[in-house]
């Protein structure tokens, strides 16, 4: 079956010309607004990222920066927004966490230390990091994320 | 894990709620069009709002109060005429602008009168599209009513609507919950099979993407790459209230412990020529086995149905452990709690659309592509729900057969 290739995300086309888009591809492309020489032009980026990437302002090397470290268009936005650097992620990324996630915690203000607190804890990054938007401190959370399991203990 | 106070924020949709605010700022699917062959009148709950939903002579639908102004009589009980609903209390006549047209006697005893122009019901515009009838219970102007481009594909559509006894979030946050289908239908399916293995291939990586009308999800497992299109196009958690992967799924909160779920569903047809559908058929899906009193469990929404119903009335959401599965499902809320700072904040929330020429046969993503081959071997069993009608596979099975015909050499 016809299917949407995937595009390395690894491979930063300094050379070669990238793939032509087939015609499956060309009508998701379509779909986004986007031409096949947008394709081209942004490549590797997958159309819809390149939709979002043109919708918010990212430019391709940027888009292509930020894939190389791991971290989506979605995430990359939100990133220059908060005017975190893609070399920002790295520490996160060795420290277990996916790349994306230093993003997060950058939106939330928690720092490497705190979120690996909260990881130790038992929280997956967005969950603390939504948690400490709301105000919670981690050992309120703490508390109340076993209340009900301690209440069988 | 969420306050309750934030829970509160998600599932709470009645009038002046912020989440309430948000979701009436779009159409939502609320009955079927061909629902009004054998009735002018339809009882409807939205949102914790009692309405009764009409159809006049004129062809114009209505969507009013349930209880008429004058002495709050059952409009459900009303009669359609040329123009509007008329009460069977004391005869006043309302139209679908919230218009009152006619008081009887009210109207003998003052001739010269206006008390007719001094009252006015309850009501919101309702559209057609795509065999279903919509709704915009928010403020106007009204975004446009979405134009999706799978409205237009070649196919068989029927629509089908259930009621579930729970809270709207929690069915929308499997829309973004990849994980489950391992475990929920095929691992599961397996078991109610009396089978033991082999167990579905796992999942292995998640991600999501963000766009106009909402986030997509994709997923690669255990027998899939990176190269398989549930990575490179992957499926719509459709803003805010709808799943797409091909055929649609809302759910509509009835209130706050009901949900409307509304199926749109299309099979692919033979060949190329042309078919044209007079008509969609809506049916009402069961969720409960008669004979058991048990929840049903032999099609996939069903099995949904059963996941959301377990969470409780109201998944209480200050009791939850969330988990790597979950990274979908917490940017849902994340964006839920934003969306409604925006409204508040009087600006338009994600995915409504007002401009007409954006709001033409829109794009969503779909994993192989809008122009999909038939299935080999004739139409396929309907899987989605049980209780399809056997008038609706019958119509299905003579579009097949029209449609292979037209094509044969």
């Amino acid at each position: 079956m016809a299917a949407v290739r995937r595009r390395e995300r690894t491979v930063i086309p300094a050379g070669p010309p990238p793939p032509p888009p087939d015609a499956y591809e060309l009508a998701e492309a379509r779909g986004y607004g986007l031409t096949a020489g947008d394709l081209q032009h942004w490549y590797p980026l997958s159309a819809i990222e390149v939709h979002w990437a043109r919708k918010h302002g990212l430019s391709p090397d940027a888009a292509r920066r930020w894939a190389g470290e791991g971290v989506g268009v979605r995430d990359a936005v939100r990133a220059v927004r908060l005017r975190v650097m893609p070399a920002q992620v790295r520490p996160w990324a060795a420290a277990g966490f996916l790349p994306g996630d230093a993003v997060e915690a950058a939106e939330a203000g928690m720092t490497l230390a705190e979120a690996t607190a909260w990881r130790q804890a038992g929280f997956i990054l967005p969950d603390a990091a939504l948690l400490v938007r709301d105000g919670w401190t981690l050992a309120e959370a703490t508390i109340a994320r076993f209340a009900g399991v301690n209440r069988y203990a | 894990m969420l306050s309750s106070q934030r829970n509160k924020l998600l599932c709470e949709t009645g009038p002046g709620t912020p989440m309430g605010e948000l979701l009436r700022r779009y159409w939502q699917p609320i009955a079927g069009v061909s629902e009004f062959e054998r009735q002018d009148t339809k009882a409807v709950r939205i949102m914790g709002e009692d309405l009764v939903l009409y159809r006049d002579r004129e062809g114009n639908y209505g969507l009013v109060d349930r209880h008429c102004p004058h002495r709050r009589a059952d409009l459900v009980y009303g009669f359609t005429e040329d123009r509007g609903l008329r009460c069977n209390y004391h005869g006043w006549l309302w139209d679908h602008s919230g218009a009152c047209l006619h008081q009887p006697f009210e109207e003998t005893r003052h001739p010269e009168g206006t008390f007719k122009d001094k009252v006015r019901i309850k009501a919101y515009p309702v559209e057609a599209k795509a065999g279903l009838l919509w709704a915009y219970l928010g403020p106007q102007p009204a975004p446009l009513l979405p134009d999706w481009d799978r409205f237009y594909s070649r196919g068989y559509k029927q629509i089908a609507i259930s009621e579930i006894p729970c809270n709207w979030f929690q069915c929308q946050e499997n829309s973004i919950d990849p994980v489950h289908f391992e475990w929920l239908h095929s691992n599961w399916s397996m078991v109610l099979r009396g089978q033991d293995g082999p167990r579905s291939p796992t999942h292995t990586r998640l991600g999501f993407d963000e766009f106009d009308y909402g986030f997509v999800y994709r997923r690669v497992r255990a027998d899939t790459t990176e190269d398989d299109e549930l990575w490179t196009t992957g499926r719509v958690c459709l803003w805010p209230n709808c799943l797409y992967v091909g055929h649609f799924e809302w759910r509509v909160p009835i209130d706050d412990t009901s949900t409307l779920s509304v199926g749109w569903f299309i099979d692919e047809l033979p060949g190329d020529a042309s078919f044209e559908q007079q008509r969609i058929p809506c049916w009402h899906a069961p969720v409960r086995d008669e004979k058991t009193g048990r929840w049903i469990d032999t099609h996939v929404m069903n099995q949904d149905y059963i996941a959301w119903v377990g969470q409780g009335a109201i998944a209480d959401r200050t009791l939850e452990h969330l988990g790597e599965s979950d990274r979908g499902v917490i940017m849902l809320r994340k964006r839920m709690f934003d969306e409604m700072e925006a409204v508040a904040a009087g600006r338009d929330p994600l995915g409504t659309i007002r401009d007409p020429a954006v709001n033409d046969r829109v794009y969503l993503p779909i994993v192989g592509g809008l122009k999909r081959p038939a299935p080999s071997g004739g139409p396929q069993p309907f899987v989605f729900l049980a209780g399809q009608p056997d008038e609706v596979r019958s119509e299905l099975e003579q579009a097949w057969q029209q449609c292979a015909a037209a094509s044969a050499p």
